[in-house]
């Protein structure tokens, strides 16, 4: 019999330092470059509220990307669910009523997308591109000639307001953010999508619930882009039917960069969060400076092409020495046997 | 030649595969179909507006569609190697701004333009050709990376300008008609998807294209120079967003920062529509050409009977998954679920004959 | 094209010869397209496949390899057609030693592999696939599409495919595809063609052409090689014989030179070292899986099975006989068009993978690669993927990572798997302990019947052993098991009965002292 031993040392995730690193470094040059940037200190905090939408956005695509697929319609179903909720309000509904239409319309969408490629089986890439446009339509006419702003204060509060200093939008993006992570982690759910991710095939063959799983997956990415929606909504006092759909792209990119895997399997959720972040604080910086948002996003294209060209320069390596201490080692246990 | 005695009995002898009769092989053929389809929305189209039907009106949808033709068309190549393409829309924006500055400040005329426009096409596929082809970046990563890169540099670019004065030399090109119905931008146009087609279906380049894109794996082992093919779609897909740049300012005589932001998922409808699969190996330029005219139309024609404009993006979507939906259930089973997949490395352990 | 003479004095015993006796090499003959291995030695890992393996293919024959599944018949050729690299041994062509070859190169040289599974490119047309690479070129380096749909069409009816050129090459049938790659090798220019179990999949009339067009090949001088476990095949095509086994050269004969007994001898007949266990006599339980006339167009054709608890019931047939399809209906990955499928007297006909999970039924995929682990994962993750609902809670929703390792760690000790924790990735493990690894997760399933797929396929002698024993310990224990296998051997090893497929059907049921490799081996070929 074999004695195999229990793990014991949790082993520090390389990529995510690199990111905190990245971080850490980001603030300094912005806090020591910009006087407004750290703003008595609480000023990076009030930051956040800009990008904690984006962060929730990314934290659904987070969990679409780990089963292999991606959902290229969030962002129109973010706008969507802006322009919903504040139509709602204009028509003088409460906030709770307007926030729960508006999400609940969302996830709806995002069953669509599941039930199309789980049950349908047409790739995701495909289906979300169509879904995409169909939403985006649909939150312009909504949105009608002139689209809704002036919400109540209790509203707005969501993505304005701060409790302790910390914005409420962080609150909201911290706790979601930490909901996936134990999801993920910690769930069946979570781990079905994982080992989807990793072997479609063998993950059939285990018995996993594919169907059922890949269709969850893409309501609660529906979902997340709701609350980003509402969430926009509240921080910038308007409905603008294309507010959400500026944020696919960097919400895509902090995924990838946080180290997730396009094909699936790979990455670790808490990195997605640092990631966020990372760019988060990248463009606020940047706008702050005066910068235009334009060059942001060619900035933040830049970012991410380095950092994929370093990781996987960096895997390969990884990978070589890895087969060639697993090839050595084969040889010490053959010569041991015979 | 005698085989075992009690092998249960042969099946009876397989039919010869002859080419079907070749009017068959037409109608199953993607781009026939849809400009069939084209056909009766036209047709449909007249019979509630006889003014659909009409040279104004066509030349216009003509026009209209010139510009996601040319996306398309450099979408269809790099689909075909199984690849994707992000970055469409940006560069034909940028290509539109950069010539635009040049019609418009240096009184550049129709042909330098349409070099520089091909040039800045060129060059920047090169940066999608190179994250691909060299670097080995997944497409959907390179290609998003571009996309932001380039997004931004139309920003960086303008300057704050726009592009606003074209003279009518050029913008007429877009108007004015050849023939009833066939505007001028149409003609120039065709040469494109023509010579197009010709490279794809006619030089070993483009076979090796459609042999990559197919099973790339295979296409190693036959000696196609894999990562080459896959450069020089990318850098050819760039090359025709640069001219669609072009088309862009002729036929709408301006260009911003936010030039070409919406058009790239656009393209790759259009490309998707006209028969050319994600899964790279199908489809071809005519189809490119096909879809996004049958996109125009069909648009133009919901315009007709009174759709608001703001359903315009959910027509496309609609048409995207029909065409998706019929291709599942027509090609070899459905469309496969990742298509994005990598090759997996063949373990070591497994067949060990 | 000389024709040779018959050899005067075969140096070649009749009967079962020590590996490395050559026969003498053929006098004259088209001496430029004989090509031969010597010494070929080939590891994958740790596993050696060939060991010093030498043989001659001479021109205007067909030399057949024959031997056990694992015998190293397909990677000797696949070496040799550059496919692989050998770690020892020479390869020569025509008198001249080959530097290291790739794929390309080989077929430069003029030597072509038929893959077992052909693979074309579907959407191309025919005879684009026929000139794939090498697409012949007009003036203005445009196709020269004529030409090309014109010779191909030549070159195909002369291996006796009748397609349109312009058809694309998906719509062809698998005997089709054969023969197209066979074209292929022909259009390059190829002397030398080996054909690497072409006829696993064919119908007997198919396999037929297939000869024919062989033997035309031969008639005209080209090197022939061919694998296929049909001895009749073997017997009535071949003009010489070598029998592989365990990676080793264990006879060679020409045509006639061999009786089928010690064909079938040399195959399997080492003595067995280690017999079936005294006190094996369990008493069978009650009857666990039963299933009645399992229809799944086209491989599975009508299959009735029972296997009782304590049971181990063997399925043995070629490959392609039908069995894994079986197996994938069972186990509903593949749908049953009719029939019954009852697992301790529940009737899961149809029923989902999950669902055979929880009614107690699990199955060891064949292709564990592919279905079977989830290689960048750890094995402890692994380990329970088939009863994540079933682990230990907090507050009924939240898995515990701690709890998990120590379960996934508790199945893998029994399962003796050999790795240094259960946090490593699947892949860091020999294919024998990855083998015990997905032993662990159908086991914490607690089923009470296992279907196990070519249990020790990839796998080292060592973990074989301990696999056995594992699958015996279970079945002690009340399981009720079905081992598939294309191993003679492993079959007379373990097995309480032995059902032989052909073709999607039963073709025997052999029990206690009458399943011996011979019996088996005949009626597996379905004589």
């Amino acid at each position: 019999m074999t004695t195999l031993e229990l793990p014991r040392r949790w082993r520090v995730p390389a990529w995510g330092l690199a990111l905190l690193v990245a971080i850490v470094a980001e603030l300094c040059y912005f806090t020591l470059t910009t006087r407004q940037f750290a703003g008595h200190g609480t000023g990076m905090l009030a930051l956040s509220e800009q990008f904690a939408p984006t962060g929730v956005l990314a934290m659904g695509l987070a969990m679409v990307i780990l089963t292999g697929n991606i959902d290229l319609s969030c962002g129109a179903s973010a706008s969507l669910a802006a322009v919903i909720a504040g139509t709602i309000l204009e028509k003088g509904g409460s906030p709770v009523e307007a926030i729960l239409l508006a999400v609940a319309v969302s996830t709806l969408f995002g069953l669509f997308n599941g039930v199309i490629v789980a049950y349908v089986g047409i790739d995701s890439l495909l289906v979300t591109l169509a879904t995409q446009f169909i939403i985006t339509s649909i939150a312009t006419s909504v949105a009608g000639a002139s689209p809704p702003f002036g919400f109540p204060g209790a509203f707005t509060l969501i993505g304005q307001g701060a409790v302790n200093d910390v914005p409420i939008a962080l609150w909201v993006f911290l706790v979601i953010a930490l909901a996936i992570i134990v999801t993920v982690g910690h769930t069946n759910v979570g781990r079905s999508m994982t080992l989807i991710g990793y072997n479609l095939r063998a993950a059939q063959y285990a018995g996993i619930p594919i169907r059922r799983t890949l269709t969850a997956v893409f309501t609660l990415c529906g979902a997340a882009a709701g609350v980003a929606g509402v969430l926009l909504a509240a921080y910038y006092n308007s409905a603008q039917p294309d507010i959400g759909t500026d944020l696919l792209l960097p919400a895509i990119t902090a995924v990838i960069l946080g180290g997730m895997d396009i094909f699936g399997g790979r990455g670790r959720i808490g990195e997605v969060v640092l990631a966020v972040f990372l760019l988060g604080y990248l463009s606020q910086g940047m706008l702050i400076e005066g910068d235009s948002s334009l060059s942001i996003t060619m900035v933040t294209g830049l970012v991410l092409i380095g950092a994929l060209v370093l990781k996987f320069a960096f895997e390969r390596n990884l990978r070589q020495r890895l087969t060639a201490r697993m090839q050595r080692l084969r040889t010490l246990s053959r010569g041991a046997r015979s | 030649m005698t085989t075992a005695k009690n092998i249960e009995t042969a099946s009876p002898p397989r039919q010869d595969l002859r080419a079907r009769p070749r009017w068959t092989w037409l109608v199953r053929r993607r781009e026939i179909l849809v400009s069939a389809a084209i056909v009766v929305v036209v047709a449909a189209s007249t019979a509630v507006h006889p003014y659909f039907w009409s040279s104004s009106n066509i030349a216009f949808i003509f026009a209209d569609s010139v510009v996601i033709a040319f996306l398309a068309l450099g979408e269809s190549f790099v689909m075909l190697g199984r690849g994707i393409d992000l970055s469409v829309g940006a560069i034909m924006g940028l290509s539109a701004i950069v010539v635009g500055f040049q019609i418009q400040n240096h009184n550049m005329t129709l042909l330098p333009a349409v070099l520089l426009g091909a040039l800045v096409g060129i060059v920047l596929g090169l940066g999608n050709a190179v994250l691909v082809g060299v670097v080995r970046l997944p497409p959907i990563i390179a290609t998003l990376g571009t996309l932001s890169v380039y997004s931004g540099l139309e920003f960086v670019v303008t300057n704050g300008n726009q592009v606003d004065t074209i003279p009518s030399s050029i913008t007429n090109l877009g108007s004015d008609t050849v023939l009833p119905g066939i505007p001028v931008i149409l003609l120039l146009t065709l040469p494109f998807v023509l010579v197009s087609a010709l490279v794809l279906r006619h030089t070993r380049f483009g076979r090796s294209i459609y042999a990559v894109g197919d099973d790339a794996e295979a296409a190693y082992r036959a000696g196609i120079g894999v990562q080459r093919v896959l450069f020089a779609t990318y850098a050819i897909s760039g090359l025709l967003s640069g001219l669609g740049g072009v088309a862009f300012l002729i036929y709408t005589s301006g260009a911003s920062s936010t030039t070409g932001v919406g058009d790239n998922l656009t393209a790759i409808a259009a490309a998707i529509i006209g028969g050319t699969a994600l899964t790279g190996g199908v489809g071809g330029a005519v189809g490119a050409l096909v879809g996004s005219v049958f996109l125009t139309v069909t648009l133009t024609a919901l315009s007709f009977v009174h759709v608001a404009d703001v359903w315009q993006p959910a027509g496309v979507g609609v048409l995207v998954l029909l065409a998706v939906v019929y291709d599942s259930r027509s090609r070899r089973g459905s469309v496969a679920w990742r298509p994005r997949k990598r090759q997996r490395q063949r373990q070591s352990q497994r067949g060990t004959r | 094209m000389a024709d040779h003479a018959e050899p005067a004095a075969a140096a070649e015993p009749a009967g079962v010869a020590g590996h490395g006796t050559q026969p003498a090499p053929r006098p004259q003959a088209d001496s430029c397209t004989d090509y031969a291995a010597y010494g070929v030695t080939k590891r994958f890992g740790e596993i050696t496949v060939l060991s010093d393996v030498s043989a001659h293919f001479f021109s205007g024959e067909i030399h057949s390899i024959v031997g056990e599944n694992g015998a190293g018949k397909s990677t000797l050729l696949k070496v040799m057609a550059g496919v692989y690299p050998c770690d020892e041994g020479t390869l020569v062509l025509g008198g001249k030693v080959l530097p290291a070859l790739t794929p390309r190169e080989a077929q430069r040289a003029g030597i072509y592999l038929v893959p077992q599974e052909p693979r074309l490119m579907p959407d191309l047309s025919v005879a684009e696939n026929l000139y794939l690479g090498a697409l012949p070129r007009r003036r203005f380096g445009g196709v020269a599409w004529r030409v090309m749909n014109d010779t191909t069409d030549a070159v195909i009816s002369a291996v006796g495919l009748h397609a349109d050129p312009r058809l694309v090459a998906g719509r062809l049938s698998l005997a089709q595809q054969q023969l197209l790659e066979c074209a292929r090798a022909l259009s390059r220019g190829c002397r030398i063609i080996f054909f690497d179990e072409p006829t696993s999949p064919l119908t007997a009339h198919d396999a037929e052409k297939l000869f024919g067009v062989m033997d035309q090949l031969r008639g005209r001088g080209l090197t022939l090689g061919f694998i296929s476990h049909r001895l009749d095949e073997i017997e009535a095509i071949s003009d010489r014989i070598t029998v592989l086994r365990d990676g080793v050269v264990v006879a060679h004969a020409e045509r006639g030179g061999l009786t089928r007994e010690n064909l079938v001898t040399a195959m399997i007949g080492r003595q067995l070292t280690v017999t079936r266990k005294a006190g094996h006599p369990r008493e069978p339980g009650a009857v666990k899986l039963e299933a009645e006339d399992v229809h799944s167009p086209p491989e599975v054709n009508g299959m009735s099975v029972r296997v009782r608890a304590g049971e181990i019931v063997g399925m043995a047939g070629l490959v392609g006989s039908g069995r894994t399809e079986f197996a994938e209906t069972l186990f509903g990955i593949r749908p049953a068009v009719s029939g019954r499928v009852r697992v301790n007297g529940r009737d899961i006909t149809g029923a989902s993978p999950r669902k055979c999970i929880d009614s107690g039924l699990v199955y060891l995929a064949e292709d564990r690669g592919r279905s079977g682990i989830f290689a960048d994962v750890d094995i402890a993750r692994n380990a329970t993927a088939a009863i994540v609902q079933r682990l230990p809670r907090l507050a009924g929703v939240f898995l515990r990572p701690r709890k998990e390792q120590e379960l996934a760690q508790a199945g893998a000790q029994r399962m003796d798997v050999r790795a240094s924790s259960v946090a490593a990735p699947m892949k860091t493990l020999s294919g024998g302990n990855q083998q015990k690894a997905l032993l662990a997760r159908w086991m914490l399933a607690m089923p009470q019947v296992a279907i196990f797929d070519e249990p020790t396929r990839g796998v080292d002698i060592g973990a074989k052993e301990s696999i056995y024993e594992i699958i015996e310990a279970l079945a002690a224990n009340g399981l009720a098991a079905l081992v598939i296998s294309s191993e003679l051997e492993e079959l007379v090893r373990l097995c309480d009965r032995v059902y032989t497929v052909y073709e999607g059907r039963i073709t025997g049921e052999l029990a206690g002292d009458a399943i011996t490799p011979e019996a088996l081996g005949q009626l597996a070929v379905g004589a």
